[in-house]
């Protein structure tokens, strides 16, 4: 019995320590729609983009994947804002529609130039804490997992601080619940767009290196962590901080306790099914307004 | 009239698409008037207003602000040229508290400098506001979220104020009390420009009016004088 429990205990920490992972994507999905309500289809791309990027510097140059984000997230930020305003605004000029086709063909460029640079094999970020664990009781968990929960968390709070305390985060905030009153406020809707996809870039660098360091993944991944974003959305509520922070949580548990009772098969499915009972009881989410 | 035109509507003709919606439509409005644009719904008068307030731009004619062409000017940067807007519907930011309202106001780049002495301002004419300051804007009363409105319309201390609909879903002791805080904030320096459907009580507030239907200036003076037209009774009044 206590045996049973002490099983128990591994998948329940495990799972709501690297729901942090989904935590961060999920906030830059979340970050871009809220502004531009378009739904951002390569966002799951950038961030496996974020992890072979970590790994090409880590591979050739020896450079750990968490030093490589001092470099990273400037370089994701920049690069996000270049995307948002050479590509995606026009298209989203001409309607939001034209802007999602051209998130998709982001996509697609993003894995197959994956494909040419890195093989469609499966990689992983190994450094020589890969393989670090600790033990809280019974329960051993790799160090990895504890980083994506300490990411998270200063991630949300950092995120948090800048959109209630800033000028800029208060205009995203204000454009992301009423696009036009916010342009007549003063409020470019343009520069709003650049620098809340910057931040979703930047986002996506982190939750890139982190997820190389707790899963393997291969170009075509980003699909996945696309799919399991609108998971966490929707479980937490769109616009919510709190929402999308306990969505991540329960996402990761109830994926770990899925694995765990249910084997492979029921790793993914738990949590949809979660997802499709929150659709249907309570559309807006747990925390959603 | 007065001299010193603070805005001029010259001859400006707007589509939506290929729809003309607004046709040869000319306005004046002087420094410190209060100015109604009075009309039955689906006349042109928002459409006017986005005009002005560059989220539309006109095919033909120009608008001037203080002399200056605004006719090509971004929406956004309208506020920094000293017109401030209260939407139709109020457009709070529901989910940030009044306080965060009243700041996006004065977000633009001039405003942010007096933001201090603007947020006392609107808390002298709304005193209510202050104790509501954490508040969600959601959780608060219609007439309250339209004070809000007109707050934050003044943060960015603006030489002309536009108000869409000011009355639209309050009760007529509340549009009462609004429209003798507009005559207060007309007496400190604020132009306004009213567009409203509540064509009876704007008339008697105004100075000046003009009556818009189907797109065009039909009707324009004096706004007391305006009450007296036939036309304006057969229509408006039904007297």
């Amino acid at each position: 019995m206590m045996d049973a429990i002490a099983d128990l205990a591994t998948p329940l920490v495990v799972g709501i320590l690297y729901g942090g992972l989904y935590v961060v994507i999920a906030l830059g999905l979340s970050l871009v729609f809220g502004v531009m309500k378009v739904i951002n289809v390569a966002h799951g791309d950038l961030v496996i983009l974020g992890s072979y990027l970590a790994y090409a510097v880590l591979t050739s140059r020896g450079l750990d994947p968490i030093l490589w984000l001092l470099l990273g997230i400037p370089l994701f930020f920049i690069m996000g804002i270049l995307i948002q305003r050479f590509l995606l605004d026009r298209a989203f000029k001409i309607s939001a529609d034209a802007a999602l086709i051209v998130a998709f063909g982001l996509s697609l460029i993003i894995q197959n130039v994956s494909q040419l640079a890195w093989t469609p094999q499966t990689r992983s970020l190994i450094t020589p804490y890969s393989f670090e664990s600790f033990q809280i009781g019974d329960v051993f968990v790799p160090l990895a997992y504890l980083l994506d929960f300490v990411m998270a968390v200063v991630v949300v709070v950092v995120v948090h601080l800048f959109l209630q305390r800033t000028y800029l985060g208060q205009a995203i905030t204000a454009a992301s619940q009423n696009r036009q009153t916010a342009e007549l406020m003063g409020i470019n809707p343009a520069r709003v767009h650049q620098v809340a996809f910057g931040i979703a870039m930047a986002l996506a660098a982190m939750a890139g290196v982190f997820l190389g360091l707790t899963f393997p993944f291969n170009p075509t991944s980003g699909v996945q962590y696309l799919v399991i974003a609108f998971g966490v959305i929707i479980l937490g509520g769109l616009g919510s901080m709190v929402g999308t922070f306990l969505g991540g949580m329960i996402f990761g548990l109830s994926q770990a306790l899925g694995g765990y009772v249910w084997g492979p098969t029921g790793q993914l499915l738990v949590p949809f099914l979660m997802v499709l009972v929150v659709l249907t009881i309570r559309p807006q989410g747990l925390f959603g307004r | 009239m007065p001299d010193d035109m603070l805005l001029r509507v010259n001859n400006i003709d707007v589509f939506y698409e290929s729809l003309q919606v607004l046709w040869d439509v000319s306005l004046e409005v002087g420094s410190g008037e209060i100015v109604a644009i009075a009309g039955a719904n689906g006349a042109g008068k928002t459409t006017l207003l986005k005009t002005i307030s560059g989220l539309l731009h006109p095919t033909k004619g120009s608008i001037e602000f203080e002399g200056r062409d605004i006719t090509r000017l971004n929406a956004y940067q309208i506020v920094d040229e000293g017109i401030s807007q209260v939407p139709e519907g109020r457009g709070l930011f529901p989910d940030m508290t009044v306080l965060q309202n009243l700041f996006i106001g004065s977000y633009s780049r001039k405003a942010r400098a007096e933001r201090k002495e603007n947020l006392a301002r609107v808390y002298d004419l709304f005193p209510v506001l202050e104790i509501r300051e954490k508040q969600l804007a959601k959780t608060l009363s219609g007439g309250e979220q339209q004070m809000v409105a007109i707050g934050r319309g003044l943060m960015s201390n603006p030489k002309m104020m536009i108000i869409d609909e000011m009355s639209l879903g309050l009760s007529p002791l509340i549009v009462g009390d609004l429209f003798r805080v507009l005559q207060e904030i007309r007496e400190r320096g604020v132009t306004i420009l009213l567009v409203e459907q509540n064509v009876w009580q704007t008339l008697h507030e105004a100075d000046r009016a003009y009556v818009i239907e189907t797109g065009r200036i039909v009707l324009s003076g004096n706004a007391l004088e305006l009450t007296e037209e036939e036309e304006i009774r057969n229509a408006y009044f039904g007297t």
